[in-house]
């Protein structure tokens, strides 16, 4: 009975303590990623981020959070409009900022676990992170040009959501264990920018956040696709030039090798 | 599986070889040169447009390449007309890669892709439809034929005339260089070599005897494709090395067998068949712009 009130106390003063500094040591989050180097070289195909942690609470109360997030990036959503039976694109939108790769997952559906202002304040939903920078055409819905944003990105698998429903075949998704041990697996596709991620892990309690913590994850190229990647971008004359020699050493090969036979 | 570093996305490395090898295989076979082919087909594999039109261009200076040692053994190329093309060419080239770049910066660069794709496989396919349809009626022995050479064309009236000792011409210098400039701007944006256009052109408007036709205009491809594609990789960095090393394997080796095979073959029916594939091609192309779309937003104004 005793421990069980020091316990108590204990914990009443970490939720206290908490309330005002999310990221005190004594109430951190401890998690990790398998992965905060990933390597894209010729036979690159995406990969997956794996995020390890337990929940700090001993009975598992709380609901945990995990999001990774790719850099923010200026974005432009067109609507097609319909030119003389042709359909082209028209109404450009720019959003300043909106993040190129973005992965939430939960425990449970995240509308549970926190309100709708808490999810735009610590940004765990694609749609919360992308600004818009400019004006929308008269008579648009500007709500309407962030949510194509973000149905278009889902579209390309660079935006995705779990919400701790089980989808059967898929290998992404948050796992919660015995002892408070939970894994959330993140399908990174080929198609997503290779730069510089974060994995943020979120504990919930009574829809208010316990406590948070960032990890880096590096994504970068190696070997000849970042040697031709780099010599593109720095020396793109040089690049042109080699890649003219290239295809005029095909050429001359091929009527060689085939002249001859 | 091998991941493209321009493109930024892995694609089968058997079905890339297989594609450009068949492209170049028909090129071989009708002898044509295959960009407008290969263009489309790796747009329909995946590839963002403005990577297969610049990629393809790199294509394109290898088969013509190989293509103009063996015209230059035959000395069948007018330097001189092949020059002023040249000329013409590398302008037009250096105007259509700044519109590219403008219109990939707009947004609208895939749409204007699509309906000059939509023009120019339909117009081919129809005319080899129907080359193939007045043969199999057995009217003219040639699609050449139906049209009549003219005595005497614009290139002969207009001003500052030079003499072009292998073609036996005294024309003006003004329609080489417009046809060239035509050419050039079309080769970036569309990514295609565009002797299927400059051939008859050369034939009909500046009356170059046919043998030399084929070298000369080679030799205009080859330099507007090698600049397009230096170009290409300065303004917009859409020029994947990798995608071109195996577009340029399968395209040269498929074209060699192509023309052996075609060499010995009545070739009317596979134009005929080509024809049709082009239509349906240019259908596809056609149906994406008129059908009212499911999805009415889309990302727009980075690279792709």
């Amino acid at each position: 009975m005793k421990r069980f009130m020091a316990a108590l106390a204990f914990l009443a003063v970490a939720s206290g303590a908490s309330a005002q500094q999310p990221s005190d040591p004594l109430n951190e989050l401890p998690a990790a990623v398998a992965e905060e180097q990933i390597t894209v070289s010729s036979d690159y195909r995406g990969s997956y981020i794996t995020v390890f942690g337990v929940n700090p609470d001993r009975r598992g109360r709380g609901d945990i959070v995990v999001v990774v997030r790719g850099p923010n990036e200026s974005a432009v959503i067109m609507r097609k409009r319909n030119f003389y039976g042709l359909w082209i694109n028209g109404d450009p939108v720019e959003f300043a900022q909106a993040p190129t790769f973005f992965a939430v997952l939960s425990n449970r559906p995240l509308r549970q676990i926190a309100n709708a202002q808490s999810i735009w304040e610590h940004q765990l939903d694609p749609a919360a992170s992308a600004q818009l920078a400019s004006a929308v055409p008269d008579g648009a819905d500007p709500s309407a040009y962030r949510r194509a944003l973000v149905r278009l990105r889902y579209a390309q698998g660079l935006y995705q959501s779990y919400d701790g429903r089980i989808r059967p075949g898929e290998r992404g998704g948050l796992t919660m264990y015995q002892g408070g041990l939970f894994r959330a697996v993140v399908r990174l596709p080929a198609n997503a920018p290779i730069a510089q991620y974060s994995a943020d892990t979120y504990l919930f309690r009574d829809g208010r956040l316990i406590s948070s913590q960032r990890i880096p994850i590096t994504i970068s190229r190696v070997g000849i696709e970042r040697r031709i990647h780099d010599l593109a971008t720095n020396a793109s004359w040089l690049y042109g030039i080699v890649t003219v020699l290239l295809a005029l050493a095909a050429g001359w090969a091929a009527a060689l090798i085939f002249r001859r036979t | 599986m091998i991941y493209l570093p321009i493109a930024e996305m892995p694609v089968n490395v058997l079905l890339v070889l297989l594609v450009s090898g068949g492209v170049g295989f028909v090129s071989g076979l009708v002898g044509v040169g295959g960009g407008f082919i290969m263009t489309p087909a790796l747009i329909f594999l995946g590839v963002p447009a403005p990577v297969a039109v610049a990629t393809g261009a790199s294509q394109i200076a290898a088969t013509s390449f190989s293509g103009i040692m063996t015209q230059t053994r035959r000395k069948n190329v007018d330097w001189r007309m092949g020059l002023l093309l040249s000329i013409g060419g590398i302008a037009g080239s250096a105007m259509g890669v700044w519109l590219f770049e403008r219109l990939l910066r707009l947004g609208q660069l895939d749409l204007i892709i699509s309906i000059l794709y939509l023009f120019l496989l339909s117009g081919v396919g129809f005319l080899m439809l129907s080359e193939t349809y007045s043969l199999w009626r057995g009217r003219t022995t040639s699609g050449v034929s139906i049209l009549r050479r003219p005595a005497r064309t614009v290139a002969h009236t207009l001003p500052f005339r030079i003499a072009f000792p292998r073609s036996g011409l005294y024309i003006s210098v003004i329609p080489p260089l417009v046809l060239g400039f035509a050419i050039g701007a079309l080769a970036a944006i569309m990514g295609i070599g565009g002797g299927f256009i400059l051939i008859p052109a050369m034939i009909y408007l500046l009356r170059m005897p046919t043998h030399v036709v084929v070298g000369t205009s080679l030799f205009q491809v080859l330099i507007v494709s090698s600049l397009v594609v230096i170009l290409q990789s300065a303004a917009t960095q859409t020029v994947d090395l990798v995608l071109a090393a195996l577009l340029m394997l399968g395209g040269v080796v498929g074209a060699q067998f192509g023309a052996r095979i075609g060499a010995g073959l009545k070739n009317e029916h596979i134009r005929g068949l080509l024809g049709l594939l082009l239509i349906a091609a240019s259908a596809k192309f056609l149906f994406d712009l008129v059908i009212p779309p499911e999805e009415p937003y889309v990302l727009g104004g980075g690279l792709w």
